[in-house]
């Protein structure tokens, strides 16, 4: 092995192919969506360069990009929150289960297997006046007509609209088991040596956890911490899937849905750039400041 | 240790061809860039062939494979109109066998414009695509993504066979046409907004076929207090409300050439007035129009649960297609009603037209333009207007006992409108404005003041139109 990687040959040949498609498929189309959003750029239309024109225009006069934002940011923090202490409860959950743990383990990580846009369907009909949750209020007596009770993807009231609540809580259920999965990774790779010690020394359960466990996964804390809040952040399959289009307008746009809707819809292919240098730069700036202050020191388990 | 390293490379190689063999790839329908190139004048260059040309091998022995791109399901659609579609295809795959084939990529309504405009950013545009006359039609027509049909339209009679040069309007382009002046758009049949309504409901609410706004308003309290839901609609699928909303505009006398021509602007009276009717009417709607797609609304007059839909006279096709037996009887349609004390015109239609596009870059000119002859030729009107109900564009003879009666409601509204105008949507500057109209009407639905909620369409024009 170690001749191997001293053969700068060898080094080459492994490095190439990823080094190619970085390059061709995400380095290459980044650079050119950079010069784009500085760019008037329609589907078909000659290109022209307008500077900053934009991003002024997506800062300042943009209504839908307003609540993209503020939907999307909403959408990081919930996920962030939700999923480390979620994923951290089932992973030390199922850790210290000793029958039935595959089984839940896979139960929990299923909903991350299936598709987005089918489960979005899915979810969509629980959902719908007509059917699913308000249909059962209904035959439990709670509320006297499917069509009185909550408007779940349709109500527009308030600072985070429902809907996007709503598609929080539903994102959170597909995507807790991949986090629980990290966690219960880095958990297993704790030696018993530490928690034994630590039980001889009169440490109970609470405390091995929170003074053994939790310090000694940080750097996964960090690491699922930082996956969850770019995913969130460039979340769409949910959203594009369960709210209609139409009804919600511009309330109801995360950055990504926005992107889509400027870019394919209305074929503005530069100002869809911008929105998405905007998801870019915030995907970079949130992970640097979790990497920051998730402080991961090497131990040796 | 020789077959390690064996293996080490077959594996690295197969790595390496497997991912970029992901990268993408031209299929037989995608014409290559320097093909396109060299195809493009030879499609102004040489007349369209007859359309009753027989079918003969290429001269090179393979078949020209094209594509047609629609807003529906032509497999599992129930919708008569798409499933005349579908016959159209098929004729014209029988007829053309060996020479010609034309394979369909079909989505919904909802995604359509969404995918196409990906295609056509991808440069793989569909040989002949559906569209509708408006701000979506300029986006292909105004930027040499559609051809000009011109040619092929006067090479042999072709022309003569529709039924006025009128029927080309929503697809005549002048100078802004991608290619010049000219035809870019093929007209397929006519569809009329009329109001569909349940004439056994109405009969029993004792409510009378309204010709003002306040009697429109009167019957809905009519039906209502009889316990019937009197209009079904979806505000989910934005395009329904704002039908009516254009409706509203254009019977209190807004004229969009003035919002235009900036000699008004979006808080004219006219248009606050219609935002406050939308409001009133809003009140007769099904409890769940805010959430309720178009097929959700509609599905709910087909099954008897409300009284009044308001919709293009495809949806003759549907109530014959897909209703129970019996219903399409209980059917009537009548002209949308005026608004009382407006001096507008009472008889103007919204009307709207399926169009067939030729993509300007197709490798295989001759066929697409054959193709799009199958959908307007005798079989396809008589269809259209026997089966589907809908207007045909051509001359054709169709026997009116045969057609559904609701064609012939339709055809009276037709016959007795003054002039036509398209669906607002459809009719702004573009299509982003067009979507901001869907919006504001909805917010207006909700409860908004018609004011506030008409801002964003405001600011849209002050920045990008006037």
């Amino acid at each position: 092995m170690d001749r191997l990687l001293r053969n700068k040959k060898a080094i080459i040949l492994f490095i190439a192919p990823a080094f190619i498609l970085f390059t061709l498929v995400l380095f290459v189309p980044i650079c050119k969506a950079v010069y784009y959003s500085f760019c008037n750029y329609k589907t078909l239309h000659p290109i022209k360069f307008i500077g900053l024109n934009n991003y002024v225009k997506l800062f300042t006069k943009d209504r839908a990009m307003a609540a993209a934002l503020k939907n999307s940011i909403f959408f990081m923090i919930f996920s962030i929150v939700t999923q480390f202490v979620m994923g951290l409860f089932l992973a030390a959950l199922l850790t210290n289960i000793r029958r039935g743990r595959n089984l839940f383990k896979n139960i929990y990580y299923l909903p991350c297997v299936l598709s987005s846009a089918a489960l979005g369907l899915l979810w969509m009909f629980v959902f719908t006046p007509k059917l699913g949750i308000n249909q059962m209020m209904t035959s439990f007596g709670w509320i006297s007509d499917c069509t009185e009770g909550p408007q779940w993807l349709f109500n527009t009231d308030g600072y985070i609209i429902l809907p996007i609540i709503v598609i929080s809580f539903v994102a959170l259920w597909q995507y807790v088991g991949q986090s629980m999965m990290l966690y219960m990774a880095q958990i297993s790779g704790i030696s018993s040596d530490i928690y034994e010690a630590a039980a001889i020394d009169g440490c109970s359960k609470s405390q091995a956890f929170f003074r053994i466990t939790l310090p000694l996964i940080r750097p996964m804390i960090a690491t699922a911490m930082s996956l969850n809040a770019i995913g969130s952040l460039k979340f769409f399959d949910l959203v594009y899937n369960m709210i209609p289009e139409g009804f919600l307008g511009d309330k109801a746009h995360v950055l990504a849905t926005h992107m889509y809707t400027q870019a394919f819809k209305f074929n503005k292919l530069g100002y869809g750039s911008a929105i998405g240098c905007v998801l870019l730069v915030m995907c970079l700036v949130v992970t640097v400041i979790i990497n920051k202050f998730v402080k991961v020191e090497p131990y040796d388990m | 240790m020789k077959f390690r390293k064996v293996l080490a490379v077959v594996l690295s190689a197969a790595m390496t061809i497997g991912a970029l063999a992901g990268c993408g790839g031209t299929t037989a329908q995608a014409p290559a860039p320097a093909a396109t190139e060299e195809a493009a004048p030879a499609a102004t260059e040489e007349p369209a062939l007859a359309a009753t040309e027989e079918a003969a091998p290429a001269e090179d022995g393979e078949v020209q494979e094209i594509t047609f791109m629609v807003w529906d399901d032509l497999e599992a659609s129930q919708d008569l109109i798409t499933k005349g579609y579908k016959q159209s295809v098929d004729r014209f795959n029988e007829d053309f066998a060996g020479k010609y084939h034309c394979t369909p990529i079909t989505t919904n309504l909802e995604e359509y414009y969404d995918k196409l405009n990906a295609l056509v950013t991808a440069g793989d545009t569909p040989d002949v695509f559906i569209a509708s006359p408006g701000a979506n039609l300029n986006d292909y027509a105004t930027t040499g993504v559609a051809a000009k049909m011109d040619d092929y339209l006067n090479a042999d009679g072709w022309k003569q066979t529709f039924t006025s040069d009128a029927v080309f309007a929503g697809g005549t382009y002048g100078d802004d046409g991608g290619d010049g002046p000219g035809i870019y758009a093929i007209p397929l049949n006519i569809a009329a907004a009329c109001v569909f309504y349940n004439t056994e409901m109405f009969a029993d609410a004792g409510a009378e076929v309204p010709k003002t706004f306040d009697e429109l308003l009167d019957a809905c309290q009519k039906l209502q207090d009889k316990g019937y839901t009197p209009i079904t609609i979806s505000a989910g699928t934005a395009w329904c409300l704002s039908m009516v909303a254009g409706y509203l505009c254009d019977r209190n006398g807004l004229n969009l050439q003035d919002i235009k021509d900036h000699k008004t602007d979006w808080m004219d009276p006219k248009v606050i007035n219609a935002g406050k009717q939308i409001q009133q009417l809003s009140k007769y709607f099904q409890k769940t129009a805010a959430g309720d797609d178009n097929d959700i609304a509609t599905a709910a007059f087909y099954n008897g649960e409300a009284a009044i839909l308001i919709q293009g006279s495809w949806a003759i096709g549907q109530i014959n297609g897909s209703c129970a037996e019996g219903f399409a009887d209980k059917v009537g349609v009548f002209a949308f009603p005026a608004v009382d004390g407006s001096s507008a015109d009472p008889n103007r239609v919204i009307a709207k037209s399926d169009s067939l596009c030729m993509s300007a870059q197709t490798q295989y000119p001759d066929a697409a333009v054959q193709l799009i002859k199958y959908f307007v030729d005798d079989t396809a009107s008589k269809y259209t207007a026997e089966v589907g109900g809908k207007i045909p564009v051509t001359n054709v003879q169709y026997d009116t006992a045969v057609a559904p009666p609701e064609l012939a409601y339709v055809m009276d509204v037709f016959k007795s409108a003054s002039s036509t105008f398209g669906f607002y949507n459809e009719s702004l500057y573009d299509t982003e404005a067009g979507s901001t109209f869907d919006n504001c009407f909805v917010e207006i639905f909700k409860g908004e003041d018609p004011e506030t909620a008409l801002e964003p369409i405001q600011e849209y024009y002050e920045e990008n139109v006037w």
